[in-house]
């Protein structure tokens, strides 16, 4: 197998989500010798790009986005064995996140959560109906660099907004970034309550999460 | 150069000109188009959607004889309740909100409703129900259904018995989120047919399976299922099924009904679905996006709906209210929106009802 063929059968493995098969390419990069940076940057990496964009068309699902994710790490584990340890793939930021207090409905947020953890966040989920003590709590307990609300009631979003003015009073609102989301939620909302950034959908609160991590 | 008033998906007023209209409108239905496999709408549709739009009146209407029916949705806790984000509250009962209804908003359906309109919550007051659906009976004469939502979200932890995929699936517990979704889109199915044929025994003209598939593909199945079972046990009873969104999401992403995987299903496929459950009214949703224009909406909605209608072999009585179907995500839908959005249904997508 030539090294373009590798990195090809390192995408197709985690779209497949076939961690059997990710890990063997893994394995036979590490004993072809090849930088294995290179490797999760250029194989690894793009399959879960495209997991991503299948995601986002409605053509892969989140069990299988999951899988797919799992199949990722499981080959990285391995290609990180060889390398040093200040090269190692470090945590993409952390997050805590969770449904406003008074609002049960957490399939949207939980669907943010799993596709955070699958591009490498470190996720606190408090769950639903969540006091906006315990985020603030959680953000000074954890030094979270994001904190991520949703609400799909009228009733709740405006937890959202006491939520920024609680996390000023704590003194912790320089230290982390505010998402907002939720059927009801609009970036007008957003813009209005102050949050750092508002997403329409759980693909865009990834890209918004990066964006808002790296900067 | 000239600008025109139109709301923005979150309700405000925002100014276009009619270029930038029309390219609103071609957008919004290339969109849905590519998203659904369908084509976009024709040019003398857009121009039709353009008409609307660059006309300034604060409502806009049908031509007499182009009517269409009305079906009501959310039970008869609009008038009576406050529910926070929507109601009126005002101190009447439930038997005079339907009256309302059909005697004062002409509406040519009527609906009762539990306050929870979850059928989970239905089950264990029944008899109450029913005692409600025969009092209506005796002093109105639309056709009276029974809204409730399957609402699948109320079978898993912590309010129902099943761990919740919410938390199993972030967990990677892949195979235990897949196991508890079919155990609990079999208990609803349960509980759907249970209270369908009890209050069809008590003279329920109709039953509406509402916001169907609102916790993914598992909470669809179970209301086809329920709806196929319900048509064998009782023939004569009604069903109208709608939708909770545009795309059936995978939250399981294997479940399939007559052969055909449920996940990605667009409104197109899913009346397919219904229609071999036996439905026989489908209410399509499609979603607003609050970052895009009221044109783009409408014109993404009615691209899809038109294509919908054209599948469908049962009536198609499209969702128009507060975030779906182009209008705005605001407490109460502006009347602007609305009648935009209601004639572009019936002129363009050709629905038979909304």
């Amino acid at each position: 197998m030539t090294e373009q063929e590798l990195l090809s059968a390192a995408t197709e493995a985690v779209v497949a989500a076939n961690e059997e098969k990710a890990c063997e390419v893994a394995r036979e990069a590490v004993s072809l010798g090849l930088d294995p940076l290179r490797v999760i940057n250029e194989g690894f990496t793009p399959g879960m790009r495209e997991v991503g964009d299948l995601f986002e068309r409605g053509t892969m699902f989140l069990p299988e986005v999951i899988l797919a994710s799992e199949a990722m790490v499981a080959a990285v584990a391995i290609l990180e064995e060889s390398l040093p340890a200040d090269q190692r793939e470090k945590t993409a930021g952390s997050v805590v996140l969770g449904t406003i207090e008074g609002d049960v409905h957490d399939i949207g947020k939980g669907i943010v959560a799993t596709l955070l953890r699958v591009y490498g966040f470190e996720v606190h989920d408090l769950g639903r109906d969540v006091p906006l003590t315990s985020f603030v709590e959680k953000v000074a307990e954890t030094g979270a660099d994001l904190v991520g609300t949703s609400a799909l009631m009228t009733t709740t979003m405006v937890g959202q907004k006491a939520l920024e003015k609680m996390l000023k009073e704590a003194g912790l609102r320089d230290q982390v970034k505010t998402m907002v989301g939720g059927a009801v939620v609009t970036q007008y909302w957003a813009d209005k309550i102050g949050a750092d950034a508002y997403a329409e959908n759980a693909q865009e609160a990834v890209a918004k999460a990066l964006e808002l991590a790296q900067g | 150069m000239s600008t025109y008033k139109v709301r923005a998906g979150d309700g405000r007023f925002i100014s276009m000109t009619a270029d930038e209209i029309r390219r609103d409108l071609i957008e919004g239905s290339e969109d849905a188009a590519d998203r659904g496999g369908i084509p976009p709408l024709e040019e003398n549709e857009i121009d039709r959607l353009l008409d609307l739009f660059l006309d300034q009146a604060g409502v806009v209407g049908v031509q007499i004889g182009n009517q269409v029916v009305s079906t009501q949705d959310g039970g008869d806790h609009r008038i009576n309740a406050d529910a926070g984000s929507c109601g009126l509250a005002l101190a009447i009962g439930r038997i005079q909100e339907l009256h309302l209804h059909e005697r004062a908003f002409g509406q040519d359906t009527i609906e009762l409703g539990h306050i929870d309109y979850s059928y989970k919550a239905v089950r264990p007051i029944v008899a109450q129900e029913q005692s409600y659906v025969e009092h209506a009976l005796l002093t109105t004469t639309s056709p009276l259904m029974y809204g409730a939502m399957p609402n699948l979200g109320l079978y898993y932890a912590p309010d129902g018995p099943y761990a919740n995929p919410s938390d199993l699936l972030p967990a990677g517990k892949v195979k235990e989120a897949l196991a508890a979704q079919e155990e609990a889109s079999l208990h609803a199915q349960r509980d759907i047919v249970y209270v369908g044929t009890r209050l069809a025994d008590s003279g329920l003209d109709a039953m509406n399976l509402d916001t169907s598939g609102s916790a993914g593909d598992a909470d669809f199945l179970a209301s086809l299922n329920a709806a196929e079972e319900l048509k064998a046990k009782r023939p004569d009873l009604g069903i109208e099924m709608g939708m909770a969104s545009e795309f059936v999401l995978g939250m399981h992403g294997r479940l399939s009904y007559k052969g055909e995987r449920l996940a990605g299903m667009y409104p197109h496929d899913q009346v397919r679905m219904a229609e071999a459950a036996g439905v026989d009214v489908f209410g399509p949703v499609v979603n607003t996006n609050t970052r895009r224009s009221t044109p783009w909406n409408v014109a993404r909605a009615v691209c899809f709906v038109k294509a919908c209608v054209q599948a469908a072999n049962i009536p198609i009585h499209a969702n128009v209210g507060m975030g779906v179907g182009g209008i705005p995500v605001l407490d109460t839908p502006s009347l602007d929106a609305v009648s935009r959005a209601s004639v572009a249904m019936v002129e363009i997508a050709r629905v038979d009802g909304l």
